[in-house]
């Protein structure tokens, strides 16, 4: 599926009904069954921008169509061919993590049996096997994070859209569940769009880095990413993941101390 | 030294020494000042009061009345709470509907409603069912209400990503997210129906029967011992319900338990 972005803006109303400008005239074409990443400070407006992607928020301008390459004259409704990978997981405590996984096959109508047998192959591809009757309190933050990647990919969409889902996890469970992405888009190369702040992980997964600037959000630069796949964090030490991340922080850095400078200029005006 | 969570044995004993050792004092205090058992019974007459009603049969009687009383305006209350508690949360018209009713009548003692109650009612069962129930109403229906506002946006919009519609959302989101602070609610209720079901017992119990009358009737008698002795079935019957409610409680939602 293709992505077609256009002049997406989006105006949030702050207190006293002032108005916040989020993103500013984005415009991209996520190209179907490759890996994006959306890189940029925090509170560019990266993930609004995925969201409005999903269809979970409403641009306050511009517009997004997803369209089938095969059949490109057909437009496809925003959301209906994605699913969302969040940060904080949101898994349903109240639900086991069979119950979890299967909860978009539930909400279609699947038969009981069919979609915990789906559930629980799934559960298995990603290391999860013996955990199906736990709660998601009782889990670890990667093993969470599992359970809400096999919970986004039982539902077969074409579309998997992910806001820094790997940001709240340490660093040794970071790089097995990077190499676990990895392989997951190796062997379904769905279109990818991945929300991040780290600039190693958006050379690392991506096939090209869409870099933000600071708030309002605009696209500052598109970095191709050519390091072959399948990929691995071996590459972390050539040369080209070097020169690459060295491009990508020079293009951040003035961002960071930019929204750096901002952020401490309004804390100095509330006071 | 033998410990077990980090407490000695002499330490774990301490909370039973303590009932003991005031009972013997108090034992000894009536017995050697020779206070009137109207004013102060022994423990082993409170005790043997006690075994005297279960004996006659009395206790039975008396605490079943209560607490059938007790679980059928808990059950409406519950009923009615929970869900106008739902409808109210999920339907922003039936909110403002509702909200001035609640608002209003709320912070009104509803003990006070007794007399008015008794006028329509009489005072038979149904006056007794509805005071209790009328008063467990409000804490489960502003429970259910919290819970139902409380529940977190970012599940919602998960549950509707994974292609929930409204009704879903609210079943599969909604409901079982606010159960915790239901069941909140329904301990609390369950606390105002114990005391306004002694209470009714007390003022204007026409049936004789529940240890509200027991307690009233004992001590215009003057018999205190009786008065001591169903003060203690009182307790120990509250705080059976407490526990029965906790585990109940902690049955249906395990997921909270272990946060």
């Amino acid at each position: 599926m293709d992505v077609f972005v256009e002049s997406v803006g989006k105006v949030w109303t702050g207190q006293h009904g002032a108005a916040v400008p989020a993103l500013d005239t984005i415009s991209h074409r996520f190209r179907s069954r490759r890996f994006s990443c959306i890189l940029g400070p925090s509170g560019c407006g990266k993930s609004t921008l995925a969201q409005i992607i999903g269809g979970l928020e409403q641009p306050s301008s511009g517009q997004v169509e997803v369209r089938d390459p095969r059949s490109a004259n057909e437009t496809i409704p925003i959301g209906a061919e994605s699913v969302m990978v969040w940060q904080n997981q949101n898994l349903f405590p109240w639900r086991t993590v069979i119950d979890n996984v299967a909860f978009g096959l539930e909400m279609r109508g699947i038969a009981k049996r069919e979609r915990d047998g789906r559930a629980r192959t799934l559960l298995a591809s990603v290391g999860l096997q013996g955990f199906e009757r736990h709660y998601p309190h009782q889990l670890s933050g990667g093993m969470r994070q599992r359970v809400a990647l096999a919970r986004a990919l039982i539902l077969g969409k074409p579309i998997l859209l992910m806001d820094e889902p790997f940001g709240a996890l340490d660093a040794q469970t970071k790089i097995v569940m990077q190499e676990e992405l990895l392989r997951i888009f190796e062997e379904t190369h769905k279109t990818v769009i991945f929300v991040t702040h780290s600039i190693d992980e958006a050379i690392l997964l991506g096939d090209e880095i869409i870099m933000m600037t600071s708030r309002p959000g605009r696209i500052k630069e598109v970095i191709d990413v050519d390091l072959p796949r399948p990929r691995s964090l071996d590459m972390v030490n050539t040369p080209e993941f070097g020169a690459l991340f060295d491009k990508a922080f020079h293009l951040i850095r003035d961002e960071v101390t930019k929204a750096m400078a901002e952020q401490s200029a309004s804390i100095r005006g509330m006071t | 030294m033998m410990k077990r969570n980090g407490l000695t044995i002499g330490e774990r004993l301490l909370p039973a020494l303590s009932i003991i050792g005031f009972l013997i004092a108090w034992q000894l205090f009536v017995t050697l000042r020779g206070i009137p058992p109207i004013y102060l019974p022994s423990p082993v007459a409170i005790v043997v009061a006690i075994y005297d009603m279960v004996v006659d049969g009395s206790l039975f009687a008396n605490l079943g009345a209560t607490l059938l009383r007790i679980f059928t305006g808990f059950l409406l209350a519950m009923v009615a709470g929970i869900a106008i508690g739902l409808i109210m949360g999920m339907s922003r018209l039936l909110y403002r509907i509702a909200d001035p009713w609640i608002a209003a009548l709320y912070p009104l003692p509803k003990i006070s409603l007794i007399p008015l109650l008794i006028i329509w009612l009489g005072t038979g069962e149904t006056y007794k069912i509805v005071i209790s129930a009328v008063t467990a109403f409000f804490p489960i229906v502003m429970s259910t209400y919290a819970g139902v506002c409380q529940v977190d946006r970012d599940l919602m919009r998960a549950a509707e990503d994974l292609g929930a519609n409204r009704r879903q959302v609210q079943f599969n989101v909604v409901i079982p997210a606010a159960v915790p602070t239901i069941f909140a609610g329904l301990q609390l209720g369950m606390g105002v129906t114990i005391i306004l079901v002694i209470a009714a017992e007390m003022i204007g119990g026409s049936s004789r029967v529940g240890m509200g009358y027991v307690l009233i009737d004992a001590g215009q008698i003057l018999e205190t011992e009786k008065v001591f002795a169903a003060l203690i079935v009182l307790a120990l019957m509250g705080a059976a319900i407490m526990k029965l409610q906790q585990w109940i409680g902690n049955r249906l939602t395990p997921w909270s338990s272990g946060r």
